[in-house]
Protein backbone atom coordinates (compact mmCIF):
# COMPACT_ATOMS: atom_id res chain seq x y z
CA UNK A 1 0.00 0.00 0.00
CA UNK A 2 1.40 3.39 -0.77
CA UNK A 3 1.40 5.69 1.83
CA UNK A 4 2.77 9.14 0.49
CA UNK A 5 3.78 12.34 2.87
CA UNK A 6 0.80 13.43 4.16
CA UNK A 7 -0.51 16.63 3.42
CA UNK A 8 -3.27 16.69 5.59
CA UNK A 9 -3.31 16.68 9.48
CA UNK A 10 -4.04 13.19 9.38
CA UNK A 11 -3.11 10.75 12.65
CA UNK A 12 -5.72 12.88 15.00
CA UNK A 13 -5.25 11.49 18.71
CA UNK A 14 -5.64 8.08 18.57
CA UNK A 15 -4.07 6.97 22.00
CA UNK A 16 -5.75 10.48 24.12
CA UNK A 17 -9.19 8.83 22.54
CA UNK A 18 -8.90 5.80 23.73
CA UNK A 19 -8.40 7.45 27.11
CA UNK A 20 -10.52 9.55 27.00
CA UNK A 21 -13.44 6.77 26.60
CA UNK A 22 -12.41 4.27 29.43
CA UNK A 23 -12.47 7.16 31.87
CA UNK A 24 -15.33 8.61 30.23
CA UNK A 25 -17.94 6.26 30.06
CA UNK A 26 -19.03 5.42 33.50
CA UNK A 27 -19.04 9.25 34.41
CA UNK A 28 -20.42 10.67 31.69
CA UNK A 29 -23.41 7.29 32.12
CA UNK A 30 -23.91 8.42 35.85
CA UNK A 31 -24.02 12.00 35.17
CA UNK A 32 -26.67 12.01 32.65
CA UNK A 33 -28.44 9.21 34.98
CA UNK A 34 -28.31 11.46 38.01
CA UNK A 35 -29.53 14.71 36.10
CA UNK A 36 -32.11 13.08 34.50
CA UNK A 37 -33.89 11.52 37.21
CA UNK A 38 -32.87 14.42 39.72
CA UNK A 39 -34.82 16.54 36.71
CA UNK A 40 -37.43 13.88 36.84
CA UNK A 41 -38.06 14.45 40.42
CA UNK A 42 -38.49 18.23 40.74
CA UNK A 43 -40.42 18.46 37.73
CA UNK A 44 -42.70 15.84 39.86
CA UNK A 45 -42.79 17.41 43.07
CA UNK A 46 -43.39 21.06 41.42
CA UNK A 47 -46.37 19.28 39.23
CA UNK A 48 -47.80 17.26 42.05
CA UNK A 49 -47.83 20.41 44.19
CA UNK A 50 -45.19 18.72 46.98
CA UNK A 51 -46.34 15.16 46.14
CA UNK A 52 -49.88 15.70 47.05
CA UNK A 53 -51.74 14.54 43.97
CA UNK A 54 -49.56 11.58 42.73
CA UNK A 55 -51.87 8.92 40.82
CA UNK A 56 -50.68 5.50 41.88
CA UNK A 57 -51.84 3.74 39.46
CA UNK A 58 -49.47 4.67 37.00
CA UNK A 59 -46.55 3.81 38.86
CA UNK A 60 -45.53 0.90 36.56
CA UNK A 61 -45.32 3.65 34.50
CA UNK A 62 -42.55 5.61 36.21
CA UNK A 63 -40.40 2.15 36.88
CA UNK A 64 -40.55 2.05 32.95
CA UNK A 65 -39.70 5.05 32.28
CA UNK A 66 -36.93 4.76 33.98
CA UNK A 67 -35.72 2.19 32.82
CA UNK A 68 -35.93 3.41 29.47
CA UNK A 69 -33.79 6.53 30.39
CA UNK A 70 -30.87 3.72 31.66
CA UNK A 71 -31.15 2.15 28.31
CA UNK A 72 -30.96 5.62 26.35
CA UNK A 73 -28.15 7.07 28.02
CA UNK A 74 -26.35 3.85 27.98
CA UNK A 75 -26.72 3.78 24.07
CA UNK A 76 -26.49 7.48 22.88
CA UNK A 77 -22.84 7.58 25.20
CA UNK A 78 -21.63 5.05 23.61
CA UNK A 79 -23.05 6.10 20.07
CA UNK A 80 -21.69 9.82 21.01
CA UNK A 81 -18.19 8.40 21.51
CA UNK A 82 -17.84 7.18 17.85
CA UNK A 83 -15.28 10.06 16.32
CA UNK A 84 -17.55 10.80 13.41
CA UNK A 85 -20.32 10.82 15.75
CA UNK A 86 -18.57 13.48 17.86
CA UNK A 87 -17.81 15.63 15.37
CA UNK A 88 -21.42 15.80 14.24
CA UNK A 89 -22.99 16.48 17.82
CA UNK A 90 -19.76 19.26 18.58
CA UNK A 91 -20.37 21.02 15.05
CA UNK A 92 -24.03 20.76 15.06
CA UNK A 93 -24.52 22.07 18.66
CA UNK A 94 -22.33 25.57 17.23
CA UNK A 95 -24.52 25.90 14.50
CA UNK A 96 -27.68 25.27 16.41
CA UNK A 97 -28.74 28.81 15.46
CA UNK A 98 -28.33 29.11 11.90
CA UNK A 99 -31.25 31.15 10.56
CA UNK A 100 -32.55 27.98 8.39
CA UNK A 101 -32.38 25.65 11.69
CA UNK A 102 -36.63 25.83 12.54
CA UNK A 103 -37.81 25.39 9.02
CA UNK A 104 -35.00 22.45 8.51
CA UNK A 105 -36.46 20.94 12.09
CA UNK A 106 -40.12 21.39 10.82
CA UNK A 107 -39.00 19.42 7.76
CA UNK A 108 -37.16 16.55 9.21
CA UNK A 109 -39.09 16.27 12.28
CA UNK A 110 -42.72 17.37 11.90
CA UNK A 111 -43.69 17.11 8.49
CA UNK A 112 -41.49 14.49 6.92
CA UNK A 113 -40.60 16.23 3.85
CA UNK A 114 -38.01 13.55 2.65
CA UNK A 115 -40.36 10.86 3.86
CA UNK A 116 -42.84 12.18 1.23
CA UNK A 117 -40.21 12.00 -1.51
CA UNK A 118 -40.00 8.19 -0.97
CA UNK A 119 -43.72 8.24 -1.71
CA UNK A 120 -47.10 9.24 -0.15
CA UNK A 121 -47.90 6.03 1.23
CA UNK A 122 -45.14 5.48 3.32
CA UNK A 123 -45.41 9.13 4.05
CA UNK A 124 -48.76 8.57 5.39
CA UNK A 125 -48.09 5.75 7.27
CA UNK A 126 -45.46 7.56 9.12
CA UNK A 127 -47.23 10.65 9.80
CA UNK A 128 -50.34 8.20 11.68
CA UNK A 129 -47.64 6.23 13.01
CA UNK A 130 -45.00 9.29 14.59
CA UNK A 131 -47.97 11.95 15.49
CA UNK A 132 -50.13 9.08 16.95
CA UNK A 133 -47.09 8.10 19.17
CA UNK A 134 -45.87 11.80 19.82
CA UNK A 135 -49.89 12.83 20.62
CA UNK A 136 -49.72 9.82 23.01
CA UNK A 137 -46.50 10.58 24.77
CA UNK A 138 -47.45 14.32 25.27
CA UNK A 139 -50.50 13.33 27.00
CA UNK A 140 -49.61 10.51 29.07
CA UNK A 141 -46.26 11.70 30.74
CA UNK A 142 -47.48 15.02 31.75
CA UNK A 143 -50.14 12.34 33.71
CA UNK A 144 -47.75 9.75 34.41
CA UNK A 145 -45.63 12.24 36.41
CA UNK A 146 -48.68 14.69 37.31
CA UNK A 147 -47.59 17.35 35.86
CA UNK A 148 -50.85 18.00 34.55
CA UNK A 149 -54.19 16.44 35.78
CA UNK A 150 -57.85 17.73 36.43
CA UNK A 151 -59.88 18.19 38.94
CA UNK A 152 -63.15 18.82 39.22
CA UNK A 153 -63.65 22.16 41.56
CA UNK A 154 -67.40 23.33 40.76
CA UNK A 155 -69.77 20.81 39.29
CA UNK A 156 -69.65 20.66 35.12
CA UNK A 157 -66.56 22.54 35.10
CA UNK A 158 -62.87 20.76 34.79
CA UNK A 159 -59.91 22.91 35.78
CA UNK A 160 -57.01 21.29 33.63
CA UNK A 161 -53.84 22.07 36.59
CA UNK A 162 -50.35 21.52 34.45
CA UNK A 163 -47.36 22.12 36.78
CA UNK A 164 -49.56 22.84 39.66
CA UNK A 165 -51.12 25.87 37.87
CA UNK A 166 -54.24 26.17 36.93
CA UNK A 167 -54.23 26.42 32.97
CA UNK A 168 -57.93 26.80 32.10
CA UNK A 169 -60.86 26.11 32.79
CA UNK A 170 -63.59 23.91 30.95
CA UNK A 171 -67.02 22.61 30.59
CA UNK A 172 -67.09 18.73 31.58
CA UNK A 173 -69.16 18.17 27.99
CA UNK A 174 -67.35 20.79 25.61
CA UNK A 175 -64.70 20.50 22.67
CA UNK A 176 -61.60 21.17 24.85
CA UNK A 177 -62.51 18.46 27.85
CA UNK A 178 -63.70 16.12 24.83
CA UNK A 179 -60.33 16.08 22.96
CA UNK A 180 -58.56 15.94 26.06
CA UNK A 181 -60.10 12.69 27.60
CA UNK A 182 -60.30 10.75 23.84
CA UNK A 183 -56.54 12.26 22.68
CA UNK A 184 -55.37 9.01 23.49
CA UNK A 185 -58.36 7.32 21.75
CA UNK A 186 -57.78 9.66 18.97
CA UNK A 187 -53.71 8.36 19.06
CA UNK A 188 -54.36 5.38 19.13
CA UNK A 189 -56.21 4.82 16.25
CA UNK A 190 -53.93 7.03 13.97
CA UNK A 191 -51.19 4.16 15.65
CA UNK A 192 -53.48 1.35 14.67
CA UNK A 193 -54.38 2.68 11.41
CA UNK A 194 -50.13 3.29 10.57
CA UNK A 195 -48.95 0.12 12.05
CA UNK A 196 -51.49 -1.75 9.69
CA UNK A 197 -50.80 0.39 6.49
CA UNK A 198 -46.95 -0.47 7.04
CA UNK A 199 -47.66 -4.48 7.84
CA UNK A 200 -49.53 -4.70 5.03
CA UNK A 201 -47.22 -3.25 2.83
CA UNK A 202 -44.41 -5.40 3.97
CA UNK A 203 -46.54 -8.63 3.31
CA UNK A 204 -48.20 -7.53 0.46
CA UNK A 205 -45.10 -6.33 -1.53
CA UNK A 206 -42.25 -8.73 -2.00
CA UNK A 207 -39.67 -6.34 -2.40
CA UNK A 208 -40.28 -5.04 1.03
CA UNK A 209 -40.61 -8.40 2.47
CA UNK A 210 -37.05 -9.90 1.45
CA UNK A 211 -35.49 -7.50 3.80
CA UNK A 212 -37.71 -7.67 6.88
CA UNK A 213 -36.46 -9.26 9.80
CA UNK A 214 -38.70 -10.49 13.06
CA UNK A 215 -36.99 -8.89 15.90
CA UNK A 216 -35.89 -5.38 13.76
CA UNK A 217 -38.42 -4.71 11.52
CA UNK A 218 -41.67 -6.21 12.97
CA UNK A 219 -41.45 -6.35 16.47
CA UNK A 220 -41.98 -2.62 16.80
CA UNK A 221 -44.50 -2.96 14.61
CA UNK A 222 -46.39 -5.54 17.09
CA UNK A 223 -45.35 -3.87 19.88
CA UNK A 224 -46.91 -0.75 19.31
CA UNK A 225 -49.76 -2.24 18.24
CA UNK A 226 -50.35 -4.32 21.23
CA UNK A 227 -50.14 -0.57 23.06
CA UNK A 228 -52.70 0.90 20.91
CA UNK A 229 -55.16 -2.10 21.24
CA UNK A 230 -54.98 -2.27 24.82
CA UNK A 231 -55.48 1.00 25.11
CA UNK A 232 -58.60 0.95 23.01
CA UNK A 233 -60.05 -1.54 25.29
CA UNK A 234 -59.64 0.09 28.40
CA UNK A 235 -62.17 3.27 27.01
CA UNK A 236 -64.45 0.25 25.56
CA UNK A 237 -64.60 -1.57 28.88
CA UNK A 238 -65.24 1.84 30.41
CA UNK A 239 -67.93 2.95 28.02
CA UNK A 240 -70.03 -0.44 26.86
CA UNK A 241 -68.99 -2.82 30.07
CA UNK A 242 -68.85 -0.50 32.68
CA UNK A 243 -65.28 -0.91 34.03
CA UNK A 244 -66.10 -4.77 34.17
CA UNK A 245 -61.60 -6.34 34.17
CA UNK A 246 -60.73 -2.88 34.26
CA UNK A 247 -58.24 -3.46 36.64
CA UNK A 248 -56.79 -6.31 34.67
CA UNK A 249 -56.60 -4.58 31.43
CA UNK A 250 -55.02 -1.62 32.84
CA UNK A 251 -52.24 -3.99 33.56
CA UNK A 252 -51.64 -5.66 30.77
CA UNK A 253 -51.84 -2.08 29.03
CA UNK A 254 -49.16 -1.06 31.35
CA UNK A 255 -46.58 -4.15 30.68
CA UNK A 256 -47.19 -3.72 27.29
CA UNK A 257 -45.95 0.37 27.52
CA UNK A 258 -43.18 -0.93 29.92
CA UNK A 259 -41.79 -3.44 27.33
CA UNK A 260 -41.80 -0.90 24.51
CA UNK A 261 -39.89 1.46 26.48
CA UNK A 262 -37.20 -0.73 27.43
CA UNK A 263 -37.21 -2.14 23.79
CA UNK A 264 -36.98 1.64 22.38
CA UNK A 265 -33.25 2.36 22.65
CA UNK A 266 -32.46 -0.79 20.76
CA UNK A 267 -34.48 -1.54 17.93
CA UNK A 268 -36.10 0.09 15.42
CA UNK A 269 -37.60 2.95 17.15
CA UNK A 270 -34.26 3.91 18.36
CA UNK A 271 -34.68 6.73 15.83
CA UNK A 272 -36.57 8.78 17.08
CA UNK A 273 -34.51 10.10 20.10
CA UNK A 274 -31.46 10.08 17.96
CA UNK A 275 -33.53 11.60 14.68
CA UNK A 276 -32.70 15.37 15.37
CA UNK A 277 -29.19 14.77 14.56
CA UNK A 278 -30.74 15.03 10.72
CA UNK A 279 -30.99 18.86 11.59
CA UNK A 280 -27.40 19.02 12.66
CA UNK A 281 -26.07 17.23 9.75
CA UNK A 282 -27.81 19.69 7.10
CA UNK A 283 -26.60 22.64 9.36
CA UNK A 284 -23.13 21.62 8.91
CA UNK A 285 -22.93 20.47 5.43
CA UNK A 286 -24.79 23.92 4.96
CA UNK A 287 -22.87 26.48 7.14
CA UNK A 288 -19.52 24.42 5.88
CA UNK A 289 -20.65 24.51 2.23
CA UNK A 290 -20.95 28.41 1.89
CA UNK A 291 -18.07 28.84 3.67
CA UNK A 292 -15.55 27.00 1.65
CA UNK A 293 -15.75 24.58 -1.05
CA UNK A 294 -13.45 22.01 -2.20
CA UNK A 295 -12.19 21.42 -5.75
CA UNK A 296 -11.82 18.25 -7.22
CA UNK A 297 -7.76 17.80 -7.10
CA UNK A 298 -8.63 16.51 -10.84
CA UNK A 299 -11.27 18.36 -12.97
CA UNK A 300 -11.58 20.95 -10.49
CA UNK A 301 -15.38 20.62 -9.66
CA UNK A 302 -16.70 21.79 -6.19
CA UNK A 303 -18.24 19.13 -4.55
CA UNK A 304 -17.95 19.35 -0.43
CA UNK A 305 -17.05 21.53 1.82
CA UNK A 306 -13.38 21.90 2.68
CA UNK A 307 -14.31 21.21 5.93
CA UNK A 308 -15.99 17.94 5.68
CA UNK A 309 -13.19 16.49 3.71
CA UNK A 310 -11.37 16.90 6.17
CA UNK A 311 -13.44 16.08 8.78
CA UNK A 312 -13.74 12.52 7.10
CA UNK A 313 -9.80 12.30 6.61
CA UNK A 314 -9.13 13.32 10.48
CA UNK A 315 -12.10 10.27 11.25
CA UNK A 316 -10.30 7.55 8.97
CA UNK A 317 -7.29 8.80 10.39
CA UNK A 318 -8.50 7.55 13.58
CA UNK A 319 -9.45 4.23 12.63
CA UNK A 320 -5.89 3.69 10.50
CA UNK A 321 -7.43 4.26 7.33
CA UNK A 322 -5.42 6.32 5.07
CA UNK A 323 -6.05 6.82 1.10
CA UNK A 324 -2.53 9.38 0.41
CA UNK A 325 -2.16 8.64 -3.21
CA UNK A 326 1.27 8.99 -4.97
CA UNK A 327 -0.19 11.30 -7.67
CA UNK A 328 -0.57 13.70 -4.52
CA UNK A 329 -4.14 13.54 -3.35
CA UNK A 330 -5.88 11.84 -0.84
CA UNK A 331 -9.15 9.78 -2.24
CA UNK A 332 -10.97 12.07 -0.43
CA UNK A 333 -10.36 15.00 -2.56
CA UNK A 334 -11.57 13.89 -5.82
CA UNK A 335 -15.09 14.57 -7.16
CA UNK A 336 -16.81 11.04 -6.99
CA UNK A 337 -17.24 10.41 -11.05
CA UNK A 338 -12.93 11.05 -10.96
CA UNK A 339 -12.38 9.13 -7.77
CA UNK A 340 -14.39 6.08 -9.94
CA UNK A 341 -12.37 6.89 -12.99
CA UNK A 342 -9.05 6.93 -11.20
CA UNK A 343 -9.43 3.30 -9.37
CA UNK A 344 -10.11 2.23 -13.42
CA UNK A 345 -7.06 3.61 -14.11
CA UNK A 346 -5.16 1.87 -11.24
CA UNK A 347 -6.93 -1.01 -12.59
CA UNK A 348 -6.53 -0.81 -16.14
CA UNK A 349 -3.34 1.31 -16.24
CA UNK A 350 -4.57 4.11 -19.15
CA UNK A 351 -5.65 7.52 -17.23
CA UNK A 352 -8.54 7.02 -17.73
CA UNK A 353 -9.53 10.23 -14.90
CA UNK A 354 -7.51 12.33 -17.18
CA UNK A 355 -9.56 11.92 -20.19
CA UNK A 356 -11.70 14.86 -20.29
CA UNK A 357 -14.98 12.86 -21.16
CA UNK A 358 -18.18 12.65 -19.06
CA UNK A 359 -18.80 9.47 -17.65
CA UNK A 360 -21.08 7.71 -20.67
CA UNK A 361 -24.49 5.99 -19.23
CA UNK A 362 -24.38 5.12 -15.90
CA UNK A 363 -28.74 5.01 -15.19
CA UNK A 364 -29.14 1.72 -17.33
CA UNK A 365 -31.92 3.91 -19.42
CA UNK A 366 -30.71 2.20 -22.43
CA UNK B 1 -16.99 -28.70 -9.78
CA UNK B 2 -14.52 -31.03 -8.88
CA UNK B 3 -10.63 -30.70 -9.27
CA UNK B 4 -7.46 -31.10 -7.11
CA UNK B 5 -6.12 -28.10 -4.99
CA UNK B 6 -2.33 -27.99 -4.07
CA UNK B 7 -2.97 -25.31 -1.73
CA UNK B 8 -3.83 -26.47 1.54
CA UNK B 9 -5.32 -23.22 2.97
CA UNK B 10 -7.87 -23.99 0.24
CA UNK B 11 -9.30 -27.08 1.06
CA UNK B 12 -11.39 -26.33 4.60
CA UNK B 13 -15.16 -26.66 4.31
CA UNK B 14 -15.63 -22.95 3.78
CA UNK B 15 -13.37 -22.82 0.90
CA UNK B 16 -15.92 -24.94 -0.85
CA UNK B 17 -18.77 -23.02 0.10
CA UNK B 18 -18.35 -19.98 0.58
CA UNK B 19 -19.15 -18.04 -2.66
CA UNK B 20 -17.99 -14.42 -3.74
CA UNK B 21 -18.13 -12.32 -6.12
CA UNK B 22 -15.65 -12.25 -8.59
CA UNK B 23 -14.74 -9.63 -11.33
CA UNK B 24 -12.67 -10.59 -14.65
CA UNK B 25 -12.17 -6.87 -15.63
CA UNK B 26 -10.91 -7.16 -18.72
CA UNK B 27 -13.89 -9.46 -20.11
CA UNK B 28 -16.49 -6.77 -20.19
CA UNK B 29 -18.22 -5.81 -23.96
CA UNK B 30 -19.77 -2.70 -22.19
CA UNK B 31 -23.31 -4.32 -22.66
CA UNK B 32 -24.55 -2.38 -19.21
CA UNK B 33 -26.68 -5.76 -18.46
CA UNK B 34 -25.42 -5.35 -15.07
CA UNK B 35 -26.85 -2.05 -14.58
CA UNK B 36 -30.17 -2.81 -16.22
CA UNK B 37 -30.48 -6.09 -13.44
CA UNK B 38 -28.79 -4.07 -10.66
CA UNK B 39 -32.30 -2.04 -10.67
CA UNK B 40 -34.20 -5.09 -10.67
CA UNK B 41 -33.19 -6.16 -6.86
CA UNK B 42 -35.53 -6.04 -4.08
CA UNK B 43 -35.45 -2.99 -2.32
CA UNK B 44 -33.36 -1.33 -5.17
CA UNK B 45 -36.31 0.74 -6.41
CA UNK B 46 -35.25 0.85 -10.08
CA UNK B 47 -32.05 2.89 -9.60
CA UNK B 48 -28.86 0.88 -10.04
CA UNK B 49 -26.29 1.30 -7.70
CA UNK B 50 -23.12 0.35 -10.14
CA UNK B 51 -20.97 1.85 -12.73
CA UNK B 52 -20.07 0.77 -16.14
CA UNK B 53 -16.81 2.96 -17.15
CA UNK B 54 -14.82 3.62 -20.37
CA UNK B 55 -11.27 2.62 -20.23
CA UNK B 56 -9.86 5.15 -22.25
CA UNK B 57 -12.92 6.70 -24.39
CA UNK B 58 -10.73 8.41 -27.28
CA UNK B 59 -8.91 5.77 -27.84
CA UNK B 60 -10.44 2.83 -27.83
CA UNK B 61 -13.42 0.35 -26.58
CA UNK B 62 -12.93 -1.16 -23.44
CA UNK B 63 -15.13 -0.63 -20.81
CA UNK B 64 -14.82 -2.25 -17.11
CA UNK B 65 -17.24 -2.50 -14.24
CA UNK B 66 -17.25 -0.63 -10.98
CA UNK B 67 -19.22 -1.45 -7.95
CA UNK B 68 -18.53 -1.98 -4.24
CA UNK B 69 -16.14 -4.18 -3.41
CA UNK B 70 -17.49 -4.59 -0.20
CA UNK B 71 -14.34 -3.98 1.80
CA UNK B 72 -13.81 -5.98 5.21
CA UNK B 73 -12.69 -2.66 6.85
CA UNK B 74 -14.79 -0.18 4.98
CA UNK B 75 -14.12 3.19 5.19
CA UNK B 76 -17.88 4.46 4.33
CA UNK B 77 -19.59 2.70 7.82
CA UNK B 78 -16.50 3.71 9.61
CA UNK B 79 -16.81 7.28 8.75
CA UNK B 80 -21.03 7.26 9.27
CA UNK B 81 -22.04 9.00 12.41
CA UNK B 82 -25.50 7.55 12.48
CA UNK B 83 -24.32 3.93 12.33
CA UNK B 84 -26.62 3.16 9.50
CA UNK B 85 -24.68 1.15 7.40
CA UNK B 86 -24.51 -2.28 8.33
CA UNK B 87 -22.28 -5.13 7.54
CA UNK B 88 -24.17 -8.61 7.10
CA UNK B 89 -22.39 -11.55 8.52
CA UNK B 90 -21.46 -12.86 5.21
CA UNK B 91 -19.62 -9.86 5.24
CA UNK B 92 -21.32 -7.93 2.67
CA UNK B 93 -21.58 -4.04 3.47
CA UNK B 94 -24.77 -2.88 3.30
CA UNK B 95 -27.16 0.00 2.32
CA UNK B 96 -27.51 2.62 4.66
CA UNK B 97 -30.92 2.01 6.86
CA UNK B 98 -33.63 4.07 5.64
CA UNK B 99 -34.74 4.82 9.45
CA UNK B 100 -31.07 5.92 10.60
CA UNK B 101 -28.90 7.58 7.89
CA UNK B 102 -29.38 11.40 8.63
CA UNK B 103 -28.15 12.47 4.66
CA UNK B 104 -24.49 13.71 5.81
CA UNK B 105 -22.92 12.28 3.07
CA UNK B 106 -19.64 11.58 4.87
CA UNK B 107 -20.11 8.04 3.52
CA UNK B 108 -19.77 9.34 -0.14
CA UNK B 109 -16.40 11.01 0.88
CA UNK B 110 -14.98 8.26 2.52
CA UNK B 111 -15.17 5.72 0.16
CA UNK B 112 -12.38 5.35 -2.06
CA UNK B 113 -13.80 4.33 -5.14
CA UNK B 114 -16.45 6.56 -5.05
CA UNK B 115 -19.58 3.87 -4.77
CA UNK B 116 -22.59 5.48 -2.48
CA UNK B 117 -24.67 7.40 -4.39
CA UNK B 118 -26.99 9.96 -2.43
CA UNK B 119 -30.73 10.85 -3.46
CA UNK B 120 -30.97 14.91 -2.48
CA UNK B 121 -34.58 14.39 -2.51
CA UNK B 122 -35.10 11.79 -0.06
CA UNK B 123 -31.67 12.81 2.01
CA UNK B 124 -30.81 9.31 1.83
CA UNK B 125 -27.72 7.28 1.12
CA UNK B 126 -28.20 4.29 -1.48
CA UNK B 127 -25.22 1.92 -2.32
CA UNK B 128 -24.66 -1.82 -3.65
CA UNK B 129 -25.88 -4.03 -1.19
CA UNK B 130 -24.74 -7.29 -2.89
CA UNK B 131 -28.26 -7.85 -3.53
CA UNK B 132 -28.42 -9.60 0.67
CA UNK B 133 -31.46 -11.10 -0.16
CA UNK B 134 -29.92 -13.29 -2.55
CA UNK B 135 -26.89 -13.49 -1.60
CA UNK B 136 -27.24 -14.32 2.17
CA UNK B 137 -29.40 -17.63 0.37
CA UNK B 138 -26.30 -18.66 -2.12
CA UNK B 139 -27.77 -16.84 -5.01
CA UNK B 140 -25.85 -14.96 -7.48
CA UNK B 141 -26.19 -10.77 -7.30
CA UNK B 142 -27.81 -10.05 -9.64
CA UNK B 143 -25.48 -8.64 -11.95
CA UNK B 144 -23.73 -11.59 -11.73
CA UNK B 145 -26.69 -13.60 -12.59
CA UNK B 146 -26.62 -11.40 -16.21
CA UNK B 147 -23.06 -10.75 -17.16
CA UNK B 148 -22.48 -12.18 -20.43
CA UNK B 149 -19.24 -12.34 -20.73
CA UNK B 150 -18.22 -14.22 -17.31
CA UNK B 151 -16.95 -10.59 -16.47
CA UNK B 152 -18.92 -10.62 -12.96
CA UNK B 153 -18.90 -14.33 -11.18
CA UNK B 154 -19.93 -16.08 -8.38
CA UNK B 155 -18.10 -18.18 -6.89
CA UNK B 156 -16.35 -20.49 -4.19
CA UNK B 157 -13.30 -19.60 -3.06
CA UNK B 158 -11.61 -22.93 -4.01
CA UNK B 159 -13.07 -21.84 -7.46
CA UNK B 160 -11.06 -18.57 -7.07
CA UNK B 161 -8.09 -20.40 -5.79
CA UNK B 162 -8.41 -22.25 -9.31
CA UNK B 163 -8.31 -19.06 -11.21
CA UNK B 164 -5.40 -18.16 -9.42
CA UNK B 165 -3.26 -21.15 -10.23
CA UNK B 166 -4.04 -20.74 -13.78
CA UNK B 167 -3.26 -17.12 -14.35
CA UNK B 168 -0.49 -17.28 -11.59
CA UNK B 169 2.42 -16.05 -13.10
CA UNK B 170 4.83 -15.68 -10.30
CA UNK B 171 5.53 -11.92 -10.84
CA UNK B 172 3.06 -10.96 -8.09
CA UNK B 173 0.68 -9.31 -10.24
CA UNK B 174 -2.37 -11.85 -9.95
CA UNK B 175 -5.39 -10.16 -9.02
CA UNK B 176 -7.59 -9.01 -5.57
CA UNK B 177 -6.65 -6.17 -2.93
CA UNK B 178 -3.03 -4.71 -2.64
CA UNK B 179 -1.11 -2.94 -4.22
CA UNK B 180 -3.86 -2.11 -6.75
CA UNK B 181 -7.14 -1.44 -4.17
CA UNK B 182 -6.81 0.37 -0.92
CA UNK B 183 -7.62 -3.30 1.36
CA UNK B 184 -8.89 -6.11 1.79
CA UNK B 185 -11.77 -6.49 0.30
CA UNK B 186 -14.73 -9.12 0.42
CA UNK B 187 -15.25 -8.83 -3.77
CA UNK B 188 -12.26 -10.52 -5.68
CA UNK B 189 -10.70 -8.43 -8.39
CA UNK B 190 -8.60 -10.42 -11.31
CA UNK B 191 -6.69 -6.97 -12.88
CA UNK B 192 -6.56 -7.37 -17.02
CA UNK B 193 -4.23 -9.40 -18.48
CA UNK B 194 -1.87 -6.46 -19.58
CA UNK B 195 -0.94 -5.54 -16.04
CA UNK B 196 -0.16 -8.93 -15.55
CA UNK B 197 2.13 -9.41 -18.75
CA UNK B 198 0.14 -11.55 -20.30
CA UNK B 199 -2.59 -12.08 -22.83
CA UNK B 200 -5.47 -14.26 -22.29
CA UNK B 201 -6.83 -16.94 -24.50
CA UNK B 202 -10.45 -17.04 -24.85
S1 LIG C 1 -16.08 -0.01 -1.66
FE1 LIG C 1 -16.77 1.93 -0.72
S2 LIG C 1 -18.94 1.63 -0.42
FE2 LIG C 1 -18.07 -0.40 -0.73
S3 LIG C 1 -17.60 -1.14 1.34
FE3 LIG C 1 -15.74 -0.18 0.56
S4 LIG C 1 -15.87 1.91 1.34
FE4 LIG C 1 -17.93 1.07 1.51
S1 LIG D 1 -25.18 9.91 4.41
FE1 LIG D 1 -26.28 8.48 5.75
S2 LIG D 1 -25.21 6.53 5.48
FE2 LIG D 1 -23.86 8.13 4.68
S3 LIG D 1 -22.52 8.66 6.37
FE3 LIG D 1 -24.24 10.10 6.44
S4 LIG D 1 -25.72 9.14 7.82
FE4 LIG D 1 -24.27 7.55 7.23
Amino acid sequence: MEQVTSKQPINGSNKKHQNNINNAFASHYAKSMFIAISGLAILTFIGTRMFTHVDLNLYGYMVGTIVFLGGFFYRFIAWGERPPTKIMIKKGIKLLFRKSTPKTSVDHLATYKFIWNRGIYRWTQHVMIGWGCLLACAVTFPLVFSWMYFTMEENGMYTIVLFGMDLMVVPADGAIAFLSYNALNISAIMVIIGVCMALYRRLKNMQARAEQQLFYDFLPLYLLLFISITGLLLTVINVFLHGKGHYVMSLIHQFSVIVTLIYLPFGKLAHIPFRPLSVFARNYREHYGEKEMKECKVCGTEFVSTEQSNDVINVLGTNNIEFNMNDGFNLAELCLPCRRKYRIARFSGSPTHQVPVKEANQNAKG
Amino acid sequence: MTMTINDSTYTTETAKTKRRLYMELENCIGCRSCLAACTQCGGHEQRNRNYVYDVNPLVNRQTMPLMCLHCVDPACARSCPAQAIQIHETGAVLSALVEKCIGCQNCTIACPYGIPKFDEEENLMYKCDLCIDRTKDDIPPMCASVCPSNTLQWLTEEEIAEKQNRHDLDNEKWVTSMPYLEGETNVKVNLPGILQGTVKLF
